[in-house]
């Protein structure tokens, strides 16, 4: 029987950071993957041969920069560019881009409202100090505040002094950001609505909530995580990976072997290994056993524990707790490959924000409108539609002159209030967003070599990730930091001996993909070298 | 990855082989020619195209200002293109000093203010008392917002009995905005529908009267008056941040390229000379003037708030009127002048013989400030700075350290600085009414 120091289910970007730590730590991995292509919802395909898109993720995920440097990934072939952050088409015919250049931003921000364009500057500065103040607490790990060790009482009393030092104006500032609905934050900046709905649907895509739904505005942050005040002052740039954000998954599959490590694919783990309460490896679904001094599970929560445990086995209650932990499939995703160029007649030619996407017309009421299709169980009527052309940037995903076109439908419920997704519901979906695109783009149906829609189950079915929730668990506030997933889990320890967590599911969840993966990795470590 | 697809593709037609004939045209392509853009179309303002078309854009003196430019060095002032060093820094500087510089500064932001609330608006907005500014007046205003915080600075302009203008540095369309609910008042971005030029130097009101201003010496300092430059109407003021003798000229930006070249025909006998950006900032930080974005950042601005300053950290207390009627922050700033202030914004001098670079600013060996502007001045051999220092009582032992870089090679030296409590290069001239007409010197 093999014997490893560390085995990782799952070859997400989660997982697969975790084992890149782990092997440069001089620990003997093995990472087990179920499907052929590492990546977990990263991973991309070949629509048709030749054609490369991300098949379950918009396809512009990345990796905080300290993991990249740490991990050296560029000497393994990752190469990053950055690029205008997006376009937003309008009712009516206009458009409204994000520009990262400061200048060129503000006098798009002109064109829709000259008030606007001075209302950004005091937008970004909040949105950057909330951010500065988020920051320091995506990268370390997060434990149960309540419990009674040095290093939570250290941790809580720099928080205070830090705190303490600080404006008052800017606590309240602060408390506005987190409890806020996005549309009523974003009123006390601008004025026009093609600005607000822009930034808001930023925001709130890939989330259940619409812009009037309360504690929205925190999710106007997300962009901004990485954002250094030396910036020019526009919009934060899209970062995009060369070969897609599988090209990613390919350079720390990369590390890993350098290291040593081992990756399996085509490996699916379906228990694991138990003795006295402690595990001890894992058995793939041909029958074969492995072992190891340490298993992480890049699975989601309630994978994890409810198809890889025997339910008796685990303490009681917990099989309810994590029962109870709300994962809710959101969006839908539909691969597209084209055989020329589209056009978007509403965007000027040249136009390099559209590098960074395209966003179909919507308003804050149609949002709104959605998110309440959404809740009420019904494929959503005017869905939130987010766009990316990432052959514009990145030709070399595609055949000279062809493109792909990644389409992510937002606000598209798991389960349906009268039945389930069948076949003629998908390409009822795929009919209406095939439609809203070619509004904006005529003559894009005769450009279609192929197309590909995924609903919320179809994701969960291939990639596992429960009621196909992208982002492992919703990011309510009650689900996120110490409480995500419980209290008692949030320092990717679980109740089971030797079992540790790296996924979306803990702390700090979508927020910062990789941080999960680094921050177990780090606590595997120090374990394994205490136990010699 | 490979270019190769099984999917066949129907090829576009109209890609045939290029023949010989086209493929190596000995004659150039005419109509392409033809049909690229002239230096003035290029230069055109468009008010339809898309932002991204232009990073930066271009004022109506352009061409008039390329025209002078020797060292095709630019840069970037809010957004327009500005020249950095048109012919050499020193020329400029002696231009500026002994004679006379003339600048495009159509890239200040500027804003019409009118209605029959302009004054009451005002003087709630600004910390001064904006009442006491007379028709064909203009004074030095600082604005801060309701904790005290300086939002911007500038100068405001009375042009009639209720229409102003406030010329800042950095927009402020959204403040002025919100600050007019509940006034009668309107206010207007007309920045680019205003040029503006810099005359400045002890031949500048010579230079302005051989151009046909007549009376132009009986200007005070801070006052302005129309003149009719053979029908071009003229605005000019006498005011400019750099310790000279100086007019600023607002003029329609269609009329700026006629006034510029009247300007160098007239000038030339008094040897005016085009300066760029770099003299502006090298005699403004001898004039020990902060700039905003630069040496202290706008209340909006500051992602962190230490970064913003109130008007006594600045310097600027003399723009602050406690007494004589509300404004935004009057009451945050009557607290605030009780207590110690967090930092101050000091000019510096180093006695060191040629330019050098820093950025921390040490006070008996530990950081203490931070160097926001850097200049050397050519007229008295020193390197001058504004720094913001973190307040102390007591005696001040400042030092600088610096990497100074010889060839190759690199010294690491301490340099003692100096605080100056006042401008170092002040020109007499620029209080005197008259205004000189024939310098004596």
């Amino acid at each position: 029987m093999e014997r490893h120091d560390a085995i990782i289910i799952g070859g997400g970007l989660n997982g697969l950071t975790a084992a890149a730590y782990l092997a440069r730590s001089g620990a003997r991995v093995l990472l087990l993957e179920r499907n052929a292509a590492l990546g977990g919802a990263d991973a991309s395909y070949e629509i048709v041969p030749g054609f490369n898109i991300s098949r379950y993720n918009l396809g512009a995920s990345t990796l905080p920069a300290r993991i990249v440097s740490e991990l050296d990934l560029a000497s393994h072939g990752l190469r990053f560019i950055r690029v205008d952050g997006g376009v937003s088409l309008l009712d009516g015919g206009g458009y409204i881009a994000s520009y990262r250049d400061g200048a060129v931003h503000r006098r798009e921000l002109a064109r829709h409202s000259l008030k606007d364009a001075d209302g950004w500057t005091r937008f970004r500065r909040d949105i950057l100090r909330g951010a500065q103040q988020l920051r320091p607490l995506l990268a370390g790990p997060m434990s149960d505040p309540t419990r009674r060790s040095f290093s939570t009482l250290r941790r809580l009393l720099k928080t205070a002094s830090r705190w303490g030092a600080r404006d008052v104006g800017e606590l309240h500032e602060l408390t506005r950001l987190w409890t806020l609905p996005c549309a009523d934050f974003l009123d006390d900046y601008f004025s026009s609505d093609a600005v607000k709905t822009r930034l808001a649907a930023d925001a709130l895509a890939g989330t259940s909530l619409g812009p009037r739904a309360p504690t929205g505005a925190r999710h106007l942050l997300g962009a901004f995580i990485d954002e250094t005040m030396g910036a020019s002052g526009g919009a934060p740039a899209r970062v995009l990976a060369i070969g897609g954000s599988s090209a990613i998954a390919r350079a720390l599959g990369a590390v890993i072997e350098a290291h040593g490590g081992t990756i399996r694919t085509e490996a699916e783990v379906t228990d694991v290994l138990l003795r006295e309460g402690s595990a001890r490896g894992v058995v793939l679904a041909n029958g074969e056993e492995i072992q190891a001094r340490a298993i992480l599970s890049d699975l989601d929560l309630k994978r994890t524990f409810l198809a890889l445990f025997p339910w008796s086995a685990l303490p009681e209650g917990f099989v309810e707790r994590v029962g109870r932990f709300s994962m809710r499939g959101l969006s839908a995703k539909i691969n597209i490959a084209l055989d020329s160029a589209p056009e978007f007649p509403a965007v000027p030619a040249g136009c390099p924000a559209l590098l960074g996407g395209l966003r179909l017309a919507t308003s804050l009421d149609e949002m709104d409108r959605a998110s309440d299709d959404w809740r009420d169980g019904i494929p959503p009527r005017v869905p939130l539609i987010d766009m990316l052309i990432p052959t514009l940037a990145d030709p070399s995903l595609a055949p000279h002159g062809r493109h792909v076109l990644s389409v992510a439908v937002h606000y598209v419920p798991e389960t349906l209030h009268d039945g389930v997704w069948t076949g003629e519901r998908r390409d009822e979906l795929t009919d209406l967003v095939v439609a809203r695109i070619a509004e904006a783009s005529p003559g894009i149906r005769d450009r279609i070599v192929a197309l590909e829609t995924l609903t919320p189950p179809d994701i969960e079915s291939e990639v596992g990730m429960t009621s196909g929730d992208l982002s492992h668990g919703e990011t309510t506030l009650d689900q996120m930091f110490f409480n995500r997933p419980s209290p008692a889990l949030s320092g990717y320890e679980t109740p089971i001996r030797n079992l540790y967590l790296c996924s979306q599911s803990v702390h700090p969840g979508p927020l910062g993909i990789g941080h999960a993966g680094a921050n177990a990795a780090a606590l595997v470590a120090a374990s394994l070298r205490r136990r010699g | 990855m490979s270019g190769e697809s099984d999917i066949p593709f129907v090829e576009e037609t109209g890609h045939e082989e290029p023949d010989e004939t086209s493929g190596f045209r000995e004659q150039p392509d005419f109509e392409r020619l033809e049909a690229s853009p002239t230096v003035d179309e290029l230069f055109a303002p468009a008010s339809d195209e898309p932002p991204f078309s232009r990073c930066v854009l271009t004022t109506s003196l352009h061409l008039s200002v390329a025209a002078e430019s020797r060292t095709n060095r630019w840069t970037d002032w809010n957004g327009y293109t500005t020249p950095e060093i048109l012919t050499t820094i020193d020329d400029e500087y002696r231009a500026l000093r002994q004679a006379a510089a003339l600048s495009d500064i159509s890239p200040m932001v500027k804003y019409r203010i009118s209605g029959r609330d302009a004054a009451s608006y005002l003087d709630r907005l600004v910390a001064d008392n904006v009442m006491r500014l007379s028709v064909d007046e203009v004074m030095p205003v600082v604005f801060c917002e309701d904790r005290g915080f300086v939002v911007g600075d500038g100068h405001l302009f009375r042009l009639g009995e209720s229409e102003y203008r406030l010329v800042t540095e950095e927009t402020h369309l959204a403040w002025l905005l919100d600050s007019a609910l509940g006034f009668q008042v309107h206010v207007e971005d007309v920045g680019a529908a205003l040029a503006a030029l810099s005359l400045q130097g002890p031949h500048a009101a010579a230079v302005l009267n051989a151009a046909g201003f007549y009376d132009i010496e009986t200007i005070r300092p801070y006052a302005a008056r129309w003149f009719d430059l053979g029908g071009i109407p003229v605005y000019a003021s006498r005011t400019g941040a750099t310790g000279e003798l100086g007019y600023e000229l607002w003029v329609d930006p269609e009329d700026a390229p006629m006034l510029w070249a009247r300007l160098f025909d007239k000038g030339a006998e008094f040897g005016l000379a085009a300066t760029g950006y770099a003299v502006r900032e090298l005699a403004r930080i001898e004039a020990g003037i902060p700039r905003v974005g630069c040496d202290y950042l706008g209340a909006f601005a500051a992602v962190d708030l230490a970064d913003a300053s109130t008007p006594f950290e600045l310097g600027l207390a003399s723009l602050v009127d406690l007494e004589s009627g509300h404004f935004t922050g009057r009451d945050a700033l009557r607290r605030l002048k009780q207590r110690e202030p967090r930092h101050l914004v000091v000019s510096m001098a180093l006695d060191f013989p040629e330019p050098v670079q820093f950025c921390a600013v040490e006070r008996e060996g530990a950081i203490d400030g931070t160097a926001t502007s850097i200049g050397f001045s050519p007229a008295l051999g020193l390197n001058l700075a504004l720094a913001r220092l973190r307040y102390r009582t007591g005696p001040v032992a400042l030092s600088v350290e610096v990497d100074f870089r010889e060839g190759l090679s690199v010294r690491r030296l301490k340099i003692p600085a100096r605080l100056l409590t006042e401008a170092v290069i002040g020109s007499p001239m620029r209080h005197a009414v008259p205004a000189p007409l024939l310098a004596e010197f």
